[in-house]
C-alpha cells in the first residue's frame, strides 16, 4: 500500500516537472515577475536617499517578492489541473487524497525554490552592492528559504485548491493567503534579517526566527494535510 | 478486506440520497444492475444523472443510503473499487502539455497497470492514435481527445465503465471507433451510460433508467419496455420534443 | 428570545449607568512615589512635538525633561506643540518642543483624570467576546466537517457574522483607546497587530463564501477556512512578540469598588448581548432557510 502511494507520488511529481520543463511557463512567469518586483523596489526606494542601510530592509523586500511570486505560481499550477478536469481524473484513480496534496505541494515547492534561488543573488547584486556581508551567516539563508517555502507551498496549495473553484480566483487566494501567512512571514523576515545583518546577534536572531517558522510549518501543514480531503471531495 | 466478491450485481443501490439540507440531488434512488448489463440513464438537466454517476464512481459521497459497485461499497471500499471502474466523461481529462503516450503512461502508473508500455501501445492502436502518440494533446481535435480519453479509461481493464454523454461533440469517425470499442468489449463488461440521445441510448442498453428531480421515474429491463410508451414517458419527463 | 435581547440590553444599560457612576476621576495610572510615566521621543516615526503635547496631561506634576542633551527638573507649568515650560527652583524654563527628547513624570498626590480609560470598560468585554464567538465558529466548523449536517454550517456562518460585528467594535474602540492612552491612532504592537490579522481573516471568510456558487462546497470551504483561521490567530500572537517592541505599556493597577462592579457588569452585559445578537441573527437566518426549504419542496 505504501509503495503504491510512493509510486503515485513520484509519478505525479514527475508529470508536473516534465510539463513545466517543456513549457517553462511557470518558472518563466514567476522568474520574470520577481525581476519586475526588483524594478518596483528600485523606484520605491529612490526617494529614500542613501542614508539607510539596505541590509535592514533586504529581508522584508525579499520575502515580499517571494510571497507574491508564490501566489502567482500557486494559482497557475492549480488552474492547470482544473482546466481539463484533470483533478477529477486524479480523484478517479486509486490514490489517497493526501498523496495528491503532497504531490501538488511538492511540485509547487520545487518551483518556488527554483525561483527563490534565482532571485536571491539577483537581489543581492542589485541592492547590496558595497555593503559588508557576513558570509558565514549568509550561508544560513538557504535554510530559512527552504523552511519558509515549505510553509508557503503547503498552506498555499490547500488554499489555491479552494480558490481555483471560486469566481474571484487570484483575489480570493490573496485574501486567504496573506493573513494566514502572516506568522510565517514575520518569522522568516526576522530570520532572514538576522542572517543578512550577521554577527553573533544576527545569528541568534536567525535561529529564533527559524524556530518559529518551523513551529508554524509543523502546525499548519498538519492542519492542511488533514483538511485537504474535505476540499477535494466536495 | 474481502477478496471474494461473488457478485452477480454490478450495481446495488439502496435508497441513495445526496442532499444538502432540503435540496436533494438524489432522493432515495434504488436499483440493481446485473453484471454484463448496459444501463442507459435518461433524464432532464438537473435530474441527478451526473450526481448518481459521481457517487457510483466514488467522486462524491452519499448523504444517506448505500451503493455498492461490484460488491464494493462506494465509501468504505472506494480505493479498491477505483481500480475496477473507469469513467469516460465529456471532459477529456487529459493533460494538454503531455504527449498522448505520456498521458497514458502517467495514468497507467497511477493505476499500477502491469507492463504499462505494452498496454499503452495496445490501446493507442485500438483508438487509432498510434501515429500521434508523440504529439502533445493540446494539438488534438475534440474527436481525437475523446478517443484518447477512452484509451485512458480502459488502461486498467475496468469491469464497469461509466460514460457521461460520451458522444457529444464527436465526429462520425470517432463515434464509429467508440461504437466499435464498446461492441468489442460489450460481453465481458458492464456499462453505465448517461445520454441525451434517446435512440442511441435505447439501442445499446439492456436496462433503462429515467431520473427526474433526483428520483427514479422509470427503471426497466429493455425487453419489458414498450417503445412508444417509453418515449411518451421520456418526453413528458424531459419535456422536449424528441423523435 | 425576546427575554434574551431584553436581558442583554438591560444589562448593557445597567453597565452604562455604572460606567458613569464609576467614573471616578481618580483612576488612571499606577502611582508610585517614583516614576509615574515616561515619554520618549522615539525616532523617525514619532513626532517630538506630539510627545511634548502629551505632557500637557501632567501639568502640576514634577517632571524631569531632557532636551538638547540637557536635563531640566521641576514642576510642569504647561506643555503644548510649541514649547514646554517648567518651573524650577531658579525660575521658569521654556523648552522648545522641537528639542524635546524625553521626559519622566513623578508621583504626586492628586490623580490624573483619564477619560480615555472609560473605553476600556467597553473594549475589553467586546474583544473577549469576539474571541469566544470565533472559537464557537471553529467548533461548529469541525462538527460540520464531521457530520455534513447543514445546520452546523448555518451555526458556523452565523457565529462568524457575530464575530465580525464584535471584531468591528473591538477595532473601533481599540483605535480610540490607543489614541487616548498612547497618543497615536495605531501601533504595530502584538495585540493590535494580531487583532488586525484576525479582522482580515474574518473578512476573508466572507469573501471566500461569497465567491463560491455551490452551496455544499461553500459550506465545506467556509468550515475549512474557519479552522485554519482559528489555528492561525494564537500563532500570530506569539510570533508578533518576536519583534522587539519599544512601546511603553502603561497598565492600570487593580480595580476596586465601583469600577470593578462596572467592569463585571460590563462583562456579563456583553456576554448576554453577544448571545442575544447571535440568537437574533440565527432566528433571522432560520426563517430565511425555512422559506427556501418551502420553496424547494413546492417545486418538487
Amino acid at each position: 500500500m505504501a509503495s503504491a502511494s510512493g509510486r503515485q507520488l513520484r509519478a505525479m511529481l514527475r508529470k508536473d516537472i516534465v510539463m513545466e520543463l517543456r513549457t517553462k511557463e511557470m518558472i518563466m512567469s514567476m522568474g520574470l515577475y520577481s525581476l519586475l518586483t526588483m524594478v518596483v523596489y528600485f523606484v520605491a526606494l529612490s526617494q529614500a536617499g542613501s542614508n539607510f542601510d539596505p541590509r535592514d530592509i533586504a529581508a522584508g523586500l525579499l520575502w515580499l517578492a517571494f510571497i507574491f511570486t508564490s501566489m502567482l505560481g500557486l494559482n497557475r499550477s492549480l488552474v492547470h489541473e482544473k482546466d481539463q478536469g484533470c483533478l477529477e481524473a486524479l480523484l478517479l484513480s486509486p490514490v489517497d487524497r493526501p498523496v495528491i496534496f503532497f504531490a501538488k505541494a511538492g511540485g509547487n515547492l520545487i518551483f518556488l525554490l527554483a525561483v527563490e534561488a534565482l532571485t536571491l543573488p539577483v537581489f543581492g547584486f542589485l541592492f547590496l552592492q558595497g555593503t559588508h556581508l557576513d558570509w558565514g551567516s549568509i550561508a544560513l539563508l538557504p535554510l530559512i528559504l527552504i523552511v519558509g517555502s515549505i510553509g508557503m507551498a503547503g498552506v498555499g496549495t490547500l488554499l489555491a485548491t479552494m480558490s481555483v473553484n471560486t469566481s474571484g480566483k487570484d483575489f480570493v487566494l490573496a485574501m486567504l493567503f496573506i493573513p494566514l501567512m502572516y506568522p510565517l512571514l514575520l518569522g522568516a523576515v526576522t530570520a532572514t534579517g538576522g542572517a543578512i545583518v550577521g554577527g553573533a546577534q544576527g545569528v541568534s536572531v536567525f535561529w529564533t526566527g527559524m524556530g518559529w517558522v518551523v513551529g508554524y510549518d509543523v502546525i499548519m501543514l498538519l492542519a492542511s494535510y488533514g483538511l485537504y480531503e474535505f476540499i477535494v471531495g466536495a | 478486506m474481502t477478496e471474494e466478491h461473488q457478485h452477480t450485481l454490478a450495481l446495488e443501490v439502496r435508497d441513495l440520497t445526496r442532499a444538502f439540507g432540503v435540496r436533494k440531488a438524489l432522493d432515495g434512488v434504488s436499483l440493481e444492475l446485473p453484471v454484463g448489463a448496459f444501463l442507459s440513464i435518461f433524464g432532464p438537466n438537473g435530474a441527478g444523472k451526473t450526481t448518481l454517476v459521481k457517487v457510483l464512481t466514488t467522486l462524491l459521497n452519499p448523504s444517506s443510503g448505500s451503493a455498492r459497485v461490484l460488491g464494493r461499497d462506494v465509501v468504505s471500499d472506494a480505493v479498491d473499487l477505483r481500480t475496477h471502474i473507469g469513467l469516460i466523461s465529456h471532459n477529456p481529462l487529459l493533460y494538454p502539455d503531455l504527449t498522448a503516450e505520456e498521458n497514458l503512461l502517467f495514468f497507467a502508473e497511477m493505476y499500477g497497470v502491469e507492463q504499462p508500455h505494452v498496454r499503452v501501445s495496445e490501446l493507442l492502436e485500438a483508438v487509432e492514435l498510434d501515429h500521434r502518440k508523440l504529439d502533445l494533446t493540446r494539438t488534438f481535435s475534440r474527436g481525437m481527445l475523446q478517443r484518447l480519453s477512452i484509451a485512458r479509461a480502459l488502461l486498467h481493464r475496468p469491469e464497469v465503465i461509466f460514460l457521461d454523454e460520451p458522444y457529444s461533440g464527436l465526429d462520425p469517425h470517432a463515434m464509429d471507433i467508440l461504437d466499435g470499442l464498446i461492441a468489442q468489449i460489450r460481453d465481458s463488461h458492464t456499462f453505465v451510460m448517461i445520454s441525451h440521445d434517446l435512440d442511441k441510448g435505447l439501442e445499446l442498453c439492456s436496462h433503462a433508467l429515467i431520473l427526474a428531480k433526483g428520483r427514479v421515474v422509470l427503471y426497466e429491463p429493455r425487453e419489458a419496455i414498450d417503445d412508444a410508451a417509453f418515449r411518451q414517458t421520456y418526453r413528458s419527463t424531459v419535456g422536449m420534443g424528441v423523435s | 428570545m425576546i427575554a434574551l435581547v431584553l436581558g442583554g440590553v438591560l444589562t448593557l444599560g445597567a453597565f452604562i449607568g455604572a460606567f458613569f457612576w464609576a467614573g471616578v476621576p481618580d483612576f488612571g495610572f499606577v502611582r508610585t512615589a517614583g516614576q509615574v510615566d515616561s515619554v520618549r521621543y522615539k525616532g523617525p516615526f514619532e513626532q517630538a512635538i506630539d510627545e511634548a503635547r502629551y505632557l500637557a496631561n501632567y501639568a502640576g506634576y514634577t517632571v524631569e525633561v531632557e532636551a538638547d542633551g540637557e536635563s531640566v527638573r521641576g514642576e510642569l507649568v504647561s506643555a503644548d506643540a510649541e514649547s514646554v515650560e517648567i518651573a524650577t527652583g531658579s525660575g521658569n524654563v521654556t523648552i522648545d518642543a522641537a528639542d524635546f527628547e524625553a521626559a519622566t513624570v513623578f508621583g504626586s498626590e492628586y490623580g490624573r483624570p483619564d477619560w480615555g480609560q472609560k473605553i476600556f470598560y467597553f473594549h475589553v468585554p467586546v474583544a473577549e467576546i469576539s474571541f469566544v464567538v470565533f472559537a464557537f465558529a471553529a467548533f461548529y466548523a469541525i462538527r460540520f466537517l464531521m457530520t455534513r449536517n447543514r445546520d452546523y454550517d448555518t451555526k458556523n456562518r452565523v457565529s462568524m457574522e457575530v464575530t465580525l460585528v464584535f471584531v468591528g467594535l473591538t477595532m473601533a474602540t481599540g483605535i480610540l483607546w490607543t489614541k487616548a492612552a498612547w497618543g497615536v491612532w495605531w501601533d504595530w504592537e502584538p495585540r493590535l497587530t494580531t487583532y488586525f490579522i484576525l479582522t482580515l481573516l474574518v473578512i476573508a471568510y466572507f469573501v471566500l463564501r461569497n465567491s463560491v456558487e455551490d452551496e455544499e462546497r461553500r459550506a465545506v470551504y467556509g468550515a475549512v477556512f474557519s479552522i485554519l483561521a482559528f489555528i492561525d490567530v494564537p500563532i500570530s500572537f506569539f510570533i508578533t512578540r518576536l519583534i522587539p517592541s519599544n512601546h511603553p505599556v502603561i497598565e492600570g493597577g487593580g480595580l476596586e469598588g465601583p469600577m470593578l462592579i462596572s467592569f463585571i457588569l460590563g462583562q456579563i452585559g456583553m456576554i448576554a448581548l453577544g448571545y442575544a445578537i447571535y440568537q437574533l441573527r440565527m432566528g433571522e437566518v432560520q426563517l430565511q432557510e425555512r422559506i427556501e426549504q418551502a420553496k424547494t419542496l413546492l417545486e418538487r
